[in-house]
């Protein structure tokens, strides 16, 4: 009987195998998980979880979530990857969209850092020092 | 009498002899009457007039035995009475300064509660004061808190509307320009 742990330190040592120069391979990845699916050992449902849920953070931190009030124009999204791809590396990976109540201005999201020079943003600092 | 004094002057047995046969004088039976008369005396003497006269002498030692203690009692009385006088006095004097002293405690206790008294009104003076303060800290924080979010929703009403094209793209580099000086 496998402990949790033990199947956390498994799963860890899993996604650590799945990266190559550094940067997670998602054929490694899919290859892993099916071994797993099809060998079943015992607690390899609560191995796979644990395994999703470590990919799924790399991901999360490898993507970049750029929101604005108005599209960006095409010159600015580029100069945006750029700088995403120099700060984060080259895979990160990057999707643009609109949100209309950010007022004005933008807001970037990777992993867990957040640049938001959205107005919304700024109004929520206003409203906050009032507090 | 005059016949004795008769005899006893003695002037002659001639004469004693007739005033004796004169008035009849029996020699023996006087002298037996003399001898009974004495033992008469002398049994009245030893038991009548001899009791009475220690009954007599009894009952003197017994009046002035009472005499006696009748002054002794009083002579008891008077002391007792000046004891009287003396228990009073003192009883009075106790009484004098259980009352000044109950008059000093009571006089203690009154300055006490008043004290008491003062210092919780100035203690509850201070805990209102506080409560005041406290509320009227807080009001103002609620008041500056709701002045902002009427503030933000009203800026945020308008902002959207006045942000021209320009501003959007100036608002847009200007976060663009963050991202690259890190």
């Amino acid at each position: 009987m496998r402990t949790l742990k033990q199947i956390k330190r498994e799963a860890r040592h899993l996604f650590r195998r799945c990266f190559v120069n550094g940067h997670l391979d998602e054929a490694r990845v899919r290859r892993a998980l099916n071994e797993m699916l099809a060998v079943k050992r015992r607690g390899y449902l609560t191995l796979a979880s644990q395994f999703k849920r470590l990919v799924r953070l790399e991901r999360f931190a490898h993507s970049a979530d750029i929101y604005s009030a108005v599209p960006l124009s095409a010159d600015l999204r580029a100069q945006v990857k750029t700088n995403l791809a120099r700060l984060y590396g080259s895979d990160i990976r990057t999707s643009f969209s609109e949100r209309p109540a950010l007022i004005g201005g933008m807001r970037i999201r990777v992993g867990s850092d957040v640049y938001d020079g959205s107005a919304k943003a700024g109004l929520a600092a206003l409203e906050k020092s009032f507090d | 009498m005059n016949a004795i004094l008769i005899l006893a002057t003695g002037d002659s047995g001639g004469q004693i002899e007739q005033i004796a046969s004169t008035f009849g004088v029996d020699w023996p039976q006087l002298i037996s009457q003399i001898i009974s008369f004495a033992i008469v005396c002398t049994l009245l003497y030893l038991f009548a007039y001899k009791p009475v006269l220690k009954m007599l002498a009894h009952r003197r030692d017994l009046i002035a035995q009472g005499l006696a203690n009748s002054e002794k009692i009083r002579e008891e009385l008077a002391r007792t009475e000046t004891m009287r006088q003396d228990v009073l006095a003192q009883a009075h004097l106790e009484a004098s300064q259980l009352i000044a002293e109950a008059r000093d405690a009571a006089r203690r206790l009154r300055e006490q509660e008043t004290q008491k008294a003062v210092t919780a009104a100035a203690q509850i003076i201070f805990q209102a004061r506080e409560v005041a303060a406290s509320d009227h800290t807080r009001m103002l924080a609620q008041l500056k808190r709701e002045v902002g979010q009427l503030v933000v929703k009203t800026v945020a009403a308008i902002t959207g509307r006045i942000l021209t094209a320009e501003d959007q793209t100036r608002l847009n580099e200007a976060t663009a320009k963050e991202l690259a000086a890190r």
